[in-house]
């Protein structure tokens, strides 16, 4: 991204609750267990992604993940687990 | 059963010297009574500045140190905890450079102040037309070019309050609202300024680099900035000026004579003799005219009070910090209202603002706050760019309103030792009162304003999916 590009990055409104694609990968944090799926899960924004191929100790990591379905009302939907690429600041 | 995605444990307050090694002081009545000494300090500073309407640094310094005493009185255990405790606060870096930075801008502001820039600045204004509406628009700008060049906002106060501060006063401007163009800048700087500490730090807290920082936030700060400008423009053709009739002059920008920068008054008797033929030493006639003087020593020394004051105020709020009360506060605060991303993000500049309420140096308060942004943030898989944001916009502006604020006592502080000695046509009652000025800091209010809409409306926000920050680096 150019100095120029970064300046004018993000003039636009951002839903709260932001949708996905099938096959889309992303880099995000799993912020939370999910006991009945017994997955972990991301919330980005008010969107939540149940994270297959996790357990309750990759929660609080930074992980790489292609989403598998999503649904867009619900604002819920399912991803796989790709790679742990590192923690959060905190 | 599912685990939340909540705050599991209170994060440290990381990038603090020594956090973790300094003592812990219980309080009779629980963690809430270490909120005393500050608590105490605020009522105190709001009751002398707005309610008695006296404006005096040292007074409210007697009333951080009452506060301390009163504080001490409900510790549970060895008092000397509490002591340590203080001295551990009024140690830390940050309290300290700020000392150190208002006493060489001082320094530097009173000496080009003595060599004319004030006279030579009206001149200038009046050749080309600039009256005080106009004026007022104009030190705003220049105030927030000078902190986004240097990246001290409370350098860039000192200096404007110093120089542009008396000469917006002879072209017709509004004192109070003169006075809220220059804090507004300073904010602005503080905000944008890549060199401002407080960009560093919340680019570093939030894992960002600092490039991507400063051209994340340029949009918010262009938001606030065009509206504060026109806003100060208005309201200084509204505002009646004080009426004075100036020494304009050629202008001089430029050091002062020697002797006005450092002079030894030494008495007839000194062991030396007469060495009056010195440029830095005059013979004083009357055993009262003896000691040192000139713009470095006055400019300096008109800082010590506030100096002491800051010191305080740290080891009060380190008091609170090492009592508990500063956690409980933003836990509080915290899980009771961040349930969705954008009361998350609301919660976020509530916080900022409660912080900066409390501790009254926006860097100080910056570093105390930051893990809880960033924590918070995280759960929602907030933009590290957005979360600097937010941490840094509200720091930047809140810390140049609150009457009680570091921002605005060093810009009263300097009216009243730099420019109330300094000119006879200024007199005591144009001295603007803290209490006075904090509606008048237009773009500090604004840039609230555009992150509460911001957060509301979802304008600019940035999820981790959206982009991922260079690696931080340093200056």
């Amino acid at each position: 991204m150019s100095l120029l590009e970064k300046y004018l990055y993000g003039w636009r409104r951002r839903s709260s609750r932001p949708s996905f694609d099938p096959d889309e990968t992303h880099r995000v944090i799993l912020t939370g267990f999910d006991d009945a799926t017994a997955t972990a899960r991301a919330r980005v924004g008010d969107s939540v992604l149940r994270v297959d191929g996790t357990t309750r100790e990759h929660v609080d990591t930074v992980a790489r993940v292609r989403v598998t379905e999503f649904d867009e009302g619900a604002a819920q939907g399912r991803a796989e687990l790709l790679e742990v690429v590192g923690e959060p600041v905190y | 059963m599912s685990t939340d995605d909540t705050l599991e444990e209170s994060p440290d307050l990381e990038g603090i010297e020594e956090d973790g090694d300094g003592p812990t002081v219980e309080f009779r009545g629980g963690k809430w009574m270490s909120a005393v000494p500050i608590v105490f300090f605020i009522v105190w500073a709001i009751v002398q500045s707005a309610l008695f309407r006296v404006g005096d640094t040292t007074g409210l310094a007697a009333g951080m140190l009452i506060g301390l005493i009163i504080g001490m009185l409900f510790v549970r255990g060895d008092w000397a905890d509490y002591a340590n405790t203080i001295f551990e606060g009024m140690s830390q870096p940050v309290a300290v450079t700020a000392v150190v930075a208002w006493l060489w801008a001082g320094m530097f502001a009173a000496t080009i102040q003595a060599g004319g820039f004030v006279e030579g600045l009206v001149w200038l204004a009046d050749a080309v037309g600039v009256e005080g509406a106009l004026f007022v628009g104009i030190t705003f700008l220049l105030a927030g070019l000078l902190a986004t060049g240097i990246g001290t906002g409370y350098g860039t106060t000192v200096a404007f309050v110093t120089l542009f501060f008396p000469a917006g006063g002879l072209l017709g401007a509004n004192p109070t609202l003169l006075f809220g163009a220059i804090l507004s800048g300073a904010v602005f700087g503080d905000n944008l300024a890549p060199v401002s500490d407080t960009t560093i730090i919340s680019a570093v807290t939030q894992d960002a680099d600092i490039g991507g920082v400063v051209a994340s936030r340029f949009k918010y700060a262009l938001i606030a900035a065009v509206p504060a400008f026109v806003l100060f423009v208005a309201a200084g053709s509204a505002m009646a000026g004080i009426d004075v009739a100036g020494d304009a002059r050629e202008i001089f920008v430029g050091l002062a004579a020697v002797s006005k920068m450092l002079v030894f008054r030494i008495p007839t008797d000194a062991p030396v003799g007469d060495v009056s033929f010195l440029p830095v030493v005059e013979t004083a006639t009357e055993a009262s005219e003896v000691g040192v003087g000139g713009s470095i020593y006055s400019g300096a020394a008109g800082f010590f009070a506030i100096s002491i004051l800051i010191l305080l105020i740290i080891g009060g709020v380190w008091i609170m910090v090492r009592g508990g009360a500063f956690d409980a506060l933003l836990e509080w605060v915290l899980e009771s209202i961040a349930t969705t991303v954008r009361r998350t993000e609301l919660s976020m500049v509530g916080s900022v603002a409660l912080i900066n309420a409390a501790i009254t140096i926006n860097t100080a308060a910056e570093i105390a706050i930051a893990p809880y942004v960033a924590r918070l943030g995280e759960r929602f898989n907030v933009n590290a760019y957005r979360r600097a944001n937010i941490l840094d916009a509200n720091t930047a502006a809140l810390g140049y309103i609150f009457p009680w604020s570091g921002g605005v006592l060093v810009g009263f502080e300097a009216i009243r030792t730099q420019v109330l000695p300094e000119y006879e046509w200024f007199t005591a009652a144009m001295v603007v009162n803290p209490a006075d000025v904090f509606p008048y800091v237009f773009h500090g209010w604004l840039l609230v304003a555009v992150f509460v809409i911001a957060a509301w409306t979802g304008f600019g926000r940035e999820y981790t999916i959206d982009r991922v920050p260079d690696e931080v680096t340093t200056l």
